[in-house]
């Protein structure tokens, strides 16, 4: 399984007051509010922990089928600013994050070797649903390979797992 | 005592400025999904749990907040600590 997402960071900026009383409370434990209190960016950091958790929460969704809004159980262990991992009752997920000036960008994989088996897919790519998850199926082969896009103001992403 | 429908229409109040589909705000039920239906950004869906428990002087725990993913959930959440109050 694989997760991804993304933040349009000049529209995070428009859209979201993290500075805004009990917000980062409501989201990151401990050590996570500890790691944003002490980055030399704390918008980056909130944004960079932020992707991480959805793209990790995009897979423990799929493999559980527990729906929940659970932002603060899904805990980052940091290790540098492009990787990681997310764990979440029990659960560990890998992460690798892209930073530029205009986004932050996370994938998550259950396995650390899927990073090797990850492809972008675009926009074009015809994508069907298998109980609520998105799969694309290889017209030749017909093989099904799990999917995971995200969108967020100016940019849209979209990975498959290959075997 | 509040009734459901002060609740669902305080809801709406409070949830407006974050919809990004309009059609499905307009025609707004118990069922409506905060994410899948009005396509709050997850991010923003924080700030409505906040804007909910400014207007209503509560606090949402985690394990209520677990369950806030549409207007059901919220209304139910809204209701019981408003009798704990």
């Amino acid at each position: 399984m694989i997760g991804n997402d993304i933040v349009d960071l000049a529209l995070a900026k428009k859209e979201s007051n993290w500075q805004r009383n009990r917000f980062l409370d409501k989201i990151f434990t401990e050590n996570e509010q500890l790691l944003i209190a002490n980055a030399t960016n704390p918008e980056m950091m909130v944004w960079n922990l932020w992707t991480r958790k959805e793209a990790a929460y995009k897979i423990y969704n799929r493999e559980t089928g527990i729906r929940g809004y659970i932002p603060w159980q899904l805990d980052c262990f940091y290790e540098n600013e492009n990787l990681g991992t997310v764990s979440c009752n029990g659960l560990t997920y890998h992460t690798q994050t892209q930073i530029s000036n205009e986004s932050i960008y996370t994938i998550a994989v259950a396995k650390k070797q899927d990073f090797n088996q990850i492809r972008k897919i675009d926009l074009e790519t015809k994508i069907s649903k298998i109980n609520g998850i998105p799969f694309v199926k290889d017209i030749s082969s017909l093989i099904v390979s799990p999917v995971s896009i995200t969108h967020h103001g100016r940019f849209w992403e979209g990975i498959m797992l290959v075997d | 005592m509040i009734s459901k429908q002060e609740i669902i229409e305080q809801l709406k109040t409070i949830v407006k400025p974050y919809v990004q589909n309009q059609e499905s705000f307009d025609a707004l039920t118990e069922e409506t999904d905060f994410i899948n239906d009005l396509k709050i950004n997850s991010a923003n869906l924080v700030d409505v749990i906040l804007d909910i428990e400014e207007k209503y002087t509560i606090i949402i725990d985690n394990e209520s907040m677990e369950k806030m993913i549409n207007v059901k959930a919220a209304m139910e959440i809204v209701a019981i600590k408003l009798a704990e109050k």
